[in-house]
């Protein structure tokens, strides 16, 4: 029986990280609204004898709102869409057919502004090649029992699984 | 663990923000807090201690008409800018520093006597903290509140508090 090629990144897939990054933009600028407005009813409301309280209010509620926003959107927002781009790349990109068993070596890697990805070993018939996988789906291909492998720049696209 | 990691690869913007944030805010209230010289009474007062904010509110409280707020300083907020106590329009001194302060004065010899050292008395001392010796109120060389009597006004409720 021939085996099916499933694709690490799916139409679907590429669908679900878009509408990720869609809520999670207006989650944030829907904060952000939440905090000015927060932070400009300090500084309308302020008294002479409130002023000093208000402002370090308005500064504290900017400083840790702020913080938040930044860091969901360098690494949630950000990294969802580093991953889309990676997708992107893999359903576009020519391919090469790498067959044999497939185990994870436990290498990790994590580029700035780049994906984190995790090692995988394939034993071919001319010996160990070394590829990578994207650290999300590196689940779904463990899970696989996958017999070949399809690789693009290096990372695995997508793999073959018994039917 | 990984949270960490991530907040440290990016300190630098997160401390930029807590900057920019502190600026901006402060650039803010004091916009909003803050009126011309026209509609402000201004006292510096060179003593110990102060309660600065409650003294604004309290002289407030009874502000001439035309004056939308009064400030109350000590002298050590001059220290950020030697432009804000040239215009000051009401000063507080000790009787030592009267003649390092004389040129800001309208009368350095007419001030009024504002605590009493040997009675241990003065005016507003629930705001104010004197040190020992007498403290006088003048009146400042270059105010704008002499001729519609304002500042005048708000020295006399000053004299007036406890």
């Amino acid at each position: 029986m021939p085996d099916r090629v499933v694709e690490l990144y799916s139409d679907a897939d590429a669908l679900k990280l878009k509408r990720k990054i869609k809520i999670w933009v207006f989650a944030l600028l829907l904060a952000a609204a939440a905090a000015l407005a927060v932070c400009s009813a300090f500084a309308a409301t302020a008294t002479t004898l409130t002023a000093e309280k208000a402002e370090v209010s308005a500064i504290l509620t900017s400083t840790f709102s702020g913080w938040a926003i930044i860091y969901c959107a360098i690494f949630v927002v950000g990294s969802t869409r580093r991953e889309l781009s990676h997708a992107a790349t893999l359903r576009t990109s020519e391919r090469e057919r790498v067959e044999g068993k497939i185990t994870f070596n436990g290498e990790r890697l994590r580029i700035k502004k780049s994906i984190s990805a995790r090692g995988v070993t394939v034993e071919t018939a001319d010996g160990a090649k070394k590829f990578w996988v994207a650290e999300s789906r590196a689940g779904i291909l463990k899970e696989a029992n996958a017999s070949a492998v399809y690789i693009s720049h290096g990372y695995v696209a997508a793999y073959e699984a018994a039917k | 663990m990984r949270f960490l990691k991530n907040v440290f690869s990016q300190l630098h913007t997160f401390v930029l923000w807590a900057l920019l944030s502190a600026i901006f805010w402060s650039w803010i209230f004091t916009l909003v807090t803050d009126v011309s010289p026209e509609k402000k009474i201004s006292v510096y007062c060179y003593v110990p201690s102060i309660s600065d904010v409650e003294l604004s509110a309290r002289l407030e409280e009874e502000k001439p008409e035309g004056i939308e707020m009064v400030k109350v300083r000590s002298f050590e907020y001059v220290m950020f800018n030697v432009d804000y106590i040239e215009n000051g329009d009401i000063f507080i001194i000790p009787e030592s520093m009267i003649s390092e302060y004389d040129e800001l004065l309208l009368d350095p010899d007419g001030g009024i006597k504002i605590y009493d050292c040997a009675e241990k008395r003065g005016s507003a001392d629930s705001f104010i903290g004197y040190s020992d010796e007498d403290y006088y109120l003048f009146f400042g060389a270059n105010s704008l509140h002499l001729e519609d009597e304002s500042a005048k006004k708000v020295a006399e409720l000053l004299i007036g508090l406890d």
